[in-house]
């Protein structure tokens, strides 16, 4: 069911708040994914009434008794917010972030925080403290991640949508594997106050639905600036489903063959090209574009991200709050011990690379450089954007692998976050949407990526798209 | 054999904002710890700093108060690494593009150069109670606005640097930008340091020492470290890079860190603030509510206004009392009298009353009447401080003052001739013994008419007449 539908449902009281909330609890509670951490079911009923009460009075909002999950790296005050890591198995925030106090003041409905890969480094939702997610299109298969959980809790029916975070392609990744749509918005859409930082400059939260419109729905909510986070935009917002069931009549569409050479699975590149036909047989038109510095993208935001990551993660030393190891006589054996039980090995990996990238003798090499390829690739991004109104990828060079398949080979998971890295390190809006199943009937999503604030334009196009499936 | 010390500070000085740098928590002293806490200053996941704009303000007042520039654009960065007093293992500070740039403090006709001046916050405090054998952590600090200075290596001498950080605290205040009270930590000085024989112009090995907390501390502890650092040399050792601690009760430095075991601090551009621009008129106008620097003021009152270097130095050091003398003379403009009042009368009931400029009941225009009345001979000295006193206590004009307490001074040559003569003819031994050739007299009958006339007693006319009269 739409949104749309299930506000209306709720307004015309065909269903109650409270029994919505409670049909999805009881849904989650059986939950065979592992896609929730925590399962908020008084919370979630009490807010439920609360919601009752403002549908009785009239006083409905859009997310107003509607269910929704938050991934659970974004705070949530009184309700444990563990980021899937051992090192906050037991940490409560006392604040809730931005978009969460955006959702309680409409009373929506959240039913649990969901699972996902430790601090969100991962693309596996495998790496989890409590255990790996499982993808609900094939239960032997990953969900994809960093947001698997999120991802997984929409394509199986456990909220109407949820929220998720895109440090590198964490919403968009799981949508594709999952089959459902993620949307991250542009860099400082959304207000980044409450999401535990895994890369400032890259964390975007953002909506994984059912479809390209329910996206814009949600973002409608949560978009726009927040004092509490200087990185956030002043930028006007609108209604960012506005140009639902627009035409796609003359909309120039880059195709940047970079994104379907570089190990893209055949089918998917395949898939990707026959919705561009589609596309075109409304009307569109194709661009033959490129983008050449893909070549270095992984790299640059591996390097930049975990330089950012090994400086957050830096907090949890087990004195203030988190793991605390019952091991160790000083304090630097206090922290080693601390740290050293409560991050997983994934964790690990990116901090020392991090650090690494950092340290004095490198800096220049590494973290410099990387630098000096982000602008270069934000520099070919608005190139393109001069001959084209969007950009069509693949949002994974392959659909849902086995559990078990790669994640234990860090550079072959690193390098399978090419198609996405690219949106986080320019900070453009990007939407993934399903377009077709490999022969494992696995889903198959691509992305459409727009300029700065374009929001509305690639939901749009994306609601074209699905209408024409 | 003879060395010359080279040395460059970096003193660290809290901006009197009202809330710390990145968080809404008061900015205060003191206090029970752990109560101006907040989710954001205690680095909980999630948060996010927000850049306090009067820091920037301010920060940018220091860097005009010496002579500095400035930038346009500044940035901020992350200064990484692990102790319990700094509860997100890094620092804000600004490492690539600081705030300031350049500037200068003159000291004795040498100028003594700025390198460049940053912001950056505080890291709170560690409490370790040897007896319970635990450290506890208190974050009250934690956020609090900082600038650091940092300077060229262009110091030679204790007195350099002491005068130097004088002068620095003073031009501090003087903008609104630190209350500079060294024993507070609210300003504090490290100092670096090496020497090199005389004659030669290559820098030796330098050493560190942090944290020093007052003049006094900062001359000790410069002393203490030429005189090892030469005793090293001269026993054919050779001085090690590393950071010192002075201990005051001492008067000695201890190694804290060598070189190797300097952390290495892994900067970073900090993603989660912006880059300030500051336009050319923002500049501007904070230049333009820029009160004049205390040097500048010395130069005016030893200049233009005839004031000794010492009483100009005692005026400037205290911001309010300058302020207080300039106004007075903007609308007397006696210098001099209004210098007098100040220094003599003033200074000695504000010490008596420990009250402060701000306390006092009269306002400027009151003193420079005070001072008129003085300067124009209307009134003696001694009524000039009494009247001052009346006025300090219960506040007043100082002209109705004098008129009712019979002060102004009395120029009625027939009644003065009177009571000289009356003077005269009841002290003829004294009279006798003037004329004797004992000069001294002359002074004693001057007294005795002064009392006899009383307030307002008009020495000059006085002495006129008796000089003709004897």
């Amino acid at each position: 069911m739409k949104l749309k539908q299930m506000r209306q449902q709720l307004d015309s009281k065909e269903i109650g708040a409270k029994e919505l909330a409670f049909e999805y609890i009881e849904k989650i509670k059986i939950d065979e994914f592992n896609s929730f951490i925590t399962v908020c079911e008084d919370s979630a009923l009490q807010t439920a009434d609360a919601a009752q009460k403002m549908i009785n009075a009239g006083e409905s909002k859009a997310l107003t008794g509607i269910p929704l999950s938050v991934k659970d790296n974004i705070c949530t005050k009184g309700i444990r917010t563990t980021c899937a890591s051992r090192m906050l198995e037991d940490f409560v925030p006392p604040y809730d972030a931005a978009v969460v106090d955006k959702l309680n003041s409409q009373k929506a409905v959240i039913v649990g925080k969901t699972n996902m890969d430790e601090f969100a480094m991962g693309g596996s939702s495998q790496t989890s403290y409590f255990g790996g997610v499982k993808n609900p299109a094939d239960s032997s298969r990953v969900p994809g991640g960093s947001s698997g959980g999120a991802a997984a809790s929409v394509a199986a029916g456990l909220c109407a949508a949820a929220l998720g975070s895109d440090t590198g392609g964490s919403i968009r990744q799981p949508a594709s594997f999952c089959g459902v749509t993620g949307l991250k918005p542009t860099y400082g859409r959304v207000s980044r106050f409450g999401l535990i930082a895994f890369a400032s400059s890259f964390d975007q939260i953002g909506p994984i639905a059912s479809c390209a419109e329910d996206a814009g729905y949600v973002l409608n909510v949560i978009a726009g600036a927040d004092k509490n986070d200087m990185t956030s935009s002043e930028r006007e917002t609108e209604d960012f489903t506005s140009r639902c069931g627009m035409s796609v009549k003359g909309l120039k569409i880059g195709l940047p063959k970079e994104f379907f050479e570089n190990g893209v699975q055949e089918d998917v590149a395949k898939a990707v090209l026959l919705a561009a036909d589609k596309l075109k047989s409304e009307g569109a038109q194709i661009i033959e574009c490129s983008l050449p510095s893909l070549e270095y993208a992984v790299s640059a935001y591996y390097l930049i991200s975990s330089a950012e990551a090994a400086s957050n993660l830096a907090r949890f030393d087990g004195v203030k709050y988190g793991h605390r190891s019952k091991n160790g006589d000083s304090y630097s054996e206090l922290i080693e011990n601390s740290r050293n039980e409560g991050f997983g090995d994934e964790v690990k990996r990116r901090i020392l690379l991090g650090n690494y990238a950092l340290s004095s003798g490198y800096y220049d090499a590494y973290y410099k450089n990387a630098s000096r390829i982000r602008t270069k690739i934000k520099g070919d991004y608005s190139g393109l954007f001069e001959k084209c109104d969007v950009i069509l990828t693949p949002t994974a060079p392959t659909t849902a692998y086995k559990i078990g398949f790669q994640e234990n080979d860090p550079v072959k998971m690193y390098m399978s976050d090419i198609c996405t890295v690219t949106a986080n390190i320019a900070g453009l809006p990007s939407i993934s949407i399903p377009c077709g199943a490999d022969e494992s009937n696995m889903p198959i999503g691509m992305s459409i990526t727009g300029n700065y604030y374009n929001e509305s334009l690639i939901i749009g196009v994306a609601d074209a798209y699905e209408k024409l499936r | 054999m003879s060395y010359i010390p080279v040395i460059g500070l970096e003193i660290h000085a809290e901006l009197l904002t009202d809330s710390k740098v990145f968080c809404g928590c008061a900015n205060e002293f003191g206090g029970d710890a752990n109560t101006r806490v907040c989710p954001r200053c205690s680095g909980l996941p999630g948060t996010l700093p927000i850049l306090n704009k009067q820091a920037v303000v301010l920060a940018a007042r220091a860097g005009l108060a010496i002579d500095g520039r400035v930038n346009n654009y500044s940035s901020f960065d992350r200064k990484n690494y692990f102790y319990p007093d700094l509860p997100k293992a890094y620092q804000i500070t600004q490492f690539e593009n600081p705030i300031c740039t350049g500037g200068y403090i003159e000291i004795d006709g040498k100028k003594l150069r700025i390198h460049h001046l940053h912001i950056e916050e505080d890291a709170g405090k560690l409490v370790h109670d040897d007896y319970e054998g635990i450290s506890m952590a208190d974050y009250n600090r934690c956020g609090v606005p900082l600038i650091e200075i940092v300077t060229e290596p262009d110091f030679r001498s204790v007195e350099e640097v002491q005068k130097f950080v004088e002068q620095m605290a003073l031009r501090l205040k003087y903008a609104g930008v630190c209350d500079a009270k060294m024993e507070q930590g609210s300003m504090r000085v490290d100092v670096n340091i090496s020497i090199m024989p005389a004659g030669s112009t290559v820098f030796g090995t330098r050493a560190e020492i942090k944290n020093l907390n007052s003049i006094k501390a900062i001359g000790r502890a410069i002393e203490y470290e030429i005189k090892r650092q030469s005793e090293i040399l001269d026993s054919g050792g050779t001085v090690v890079q590393e950071t010192r601690r002075f201990n005051d009760n001492h008067g000695d430095t201890k190694a804290l860190r060598s070189k190797e075991e300097a952390h290495d601090y892994r900067y970073f551009p900090e993603p989660d603030i912006p880059p300030v621009f500051m336009s050319d008129e923002e500049i501007d106008t904070i230049r333009k509510s820029m009160p004049e620097m205390p040097n500048k003021r010395f130069l005016r009152y030893t200049q233009e206004y005839g004031l000794t270097a010492e009483e100009a130095n005692l005026i400037v050091s205290d911001r309010a009392f300058s302020d207080l003398y300039d106004e007075c003379c903007f609308e007397g403009k006696c210098y001099k009298k209004t210098a007098s009042l100040m220094l003599v009368g003033l200074n000695r009931l504000l010490n008596d009353t420990q009250e402060s400029v701000s306390d006092i009941k009269f306002g400027a225009s009151e003193l420079s009447k005070l001072a008129s009345l003085w300067d124009e001979n209307k009134i003696n000295s001694n009524s000039a401080m009494e009247i001052l006193e009346r006025m300090f206590r219960s506040g007043g004009d100082p002209a109705e003052i004098a008129e009712k307490n019979g002060m102004i001074m009395t120029d009625n040559t027939d009644e003065l001739s009177g009571i000289v003569d009356k003077v005269l003819s009841e002290n003829a031994d004294a009279v006798e013994g003037y004329k004797n050739g004992n000069a001294k007299l002359f002074g004693f009958l001057m007294g005795r008419v002064i009392a006899e006339v009383g307030k307002s007693a008009n020495p000059a006319a006085i002495k006129k007449i008796l000089s003709e009269k004897i």
